[in-house]
């Protein structure tokens, strides 16, 4: 006889097993707090989109309108926050969409997918954030050197847009690391496996 | 009504808690992870509950659930230990019922399923429970020719473990 098939024999001889809870216990855990990675995602996910939004309570916004008027930027920033916050709300529902249609009695691969997906919903939505931060930066320093472009020479012009690409790119590169370090501790499992399953279909 | 699928719940679980302990068994190797595993189990099992509507078998059902939650859900808590944890008699309910040799051949076996990846071993365990093709790859979300395939791999693996 093949080998597995004498240890499935056994195995399905296995019907008291040697651990058995009572129906409190099982009571209990039913009742207990769910520590599950979709958990931890979704907690993560709503921090992330307040802290991206919190970011603003940290400058003296109007110091700033200040500025952006004496660089004749009010209306790029109102339009633009504008177009800001309709994204947002675009990745809320997304993000809650998401999320609700994970489910454990889905097959294995689709409730790996719908868990990936509500993850890059909020990585997606941080990388807006991001680039939303670039631009403004670009079009703050472009309408600087505009304004001062009689005082400044081509050396101060060059050092200025250099500082700022220097600036972005730290910003950019440490978010990028977080996020790296995060997920990557996060979804290792997760990743792997949906990596093994994932192969396989590509495979055939 | 609340109370009547509760004790419903609880009924059929209890019933079938075999098939949460076996994959506990094959996706743990200590006491506390094993207990870890099957708590978030009962979570999920009793946190869908009300939407499994009886139209499939409870024990087919739960598999589904308990696989997904081994290999998707369930985050292992640094705080446990890696100990073997059937030499924890204090775990057995008692040693007189079992045949020695067939919990050796066991042990042997689930040894040797610890050492397969996450999905490898779902796809073993659906093949102990004697699962057909068509229920395998529809419980991972893969194709049957897929299921297959992958299925003669985990069983090569499975061997050249067990038999060196």
């Amino acid at each position: 006889m093949d080998l597995l098939n004498k240890y499935k024999e056994t195995w399905s001889k296995q019907i008291e097993m040697p651990y058995k809870f009572s129906t409190q216990e099982i009571y209990k855990m039913a009742h207990a707090k769910s520590s599950s990675i979709v958990k931890w995602i979704f907690v993560i996910g709503i921090l992330e989109f307040i802290f991206m939004n919190s970011l603003y309570f940290f400058m003296d916004m109007e110091e700033a309108y200040k500025q952006y008027e004496e660089l004749g930027l009010q209306s790029f920033v109102f339009y633009s926050q504008i177009v800001a916050y309709a994204i947002l709300i675009y990745f809320l529902v997304q993000f809650y969409q998401n999320y609700v249609k994970i489910s454990s009695v889905a097959s294995t691969r689709l409730l790996m997918k719908k868990i990936l997906q509500t993850r890059k919903t909020v990585r997606n939505y941080v990388f807006f954030n991001l680039s939303y931060l670039a631009l403004t930066m670009i079009v703050v320093t472009i309408a600087s050197i505009n304004i001062n472009i009689e005082d400044l020479s081509n050396k101060q012009i060059l050092l200025v847009v250099f500082l700022m690409l220097i600036a972005t790119l730290i910003i950019l590169g440490l978010f990028w690391l977080f996020y790296q370090l995060l997920y990557g501790i996060l979804l290792k499992k997760l990743n792997r496996n949906y990596k093994e399953l994932a192969k396989l279909e590509s495979e055939m | 009504m609340q109370k009547d699928l509760e004790a419903e719940f609880l009924s059929d679980f209890e019933k079938n808690q075999n098939i949460a302990h076996k994959i506990c068994r094959m996706y743990t190797t200590d006491k506390e992870a094993h207990n870890d595993l099957f708590q978030e189990i009962t979570i999920q099992l009793w946190k869908n509950y009300s939407k499994f509507r009886g139209d499939a078998k409870f024990s087919t059902w739960m598999y589904r659930v308990a696989l997904n939650t081994a290999i998707s859900l369930y985050r292992k808590s640094t705080k446990s230990i890696k100990t073997d944890h059937f030499s924890d008699v204090a775990f057995r309910i008692s040693s007189t019922e079992y045949d020695d040799t067939e919990e050796k051949q066991l042990e042997a076996l689930y040894k040797a399923i610890h050492q397969l990846n996450d999905i490898d071993k779902a796809l073993i365990f659906l093949y102990l429970e004697d699962k057909n093709f068509h229920e395998i790859a529809e419980t991972l979300g893969i194709s049957n020719v897929n299921a297959r395939v992958k299925m003669n791999r985990a069983k090569e693996k499975l061997k050249s473990i067990l038999n060196p």
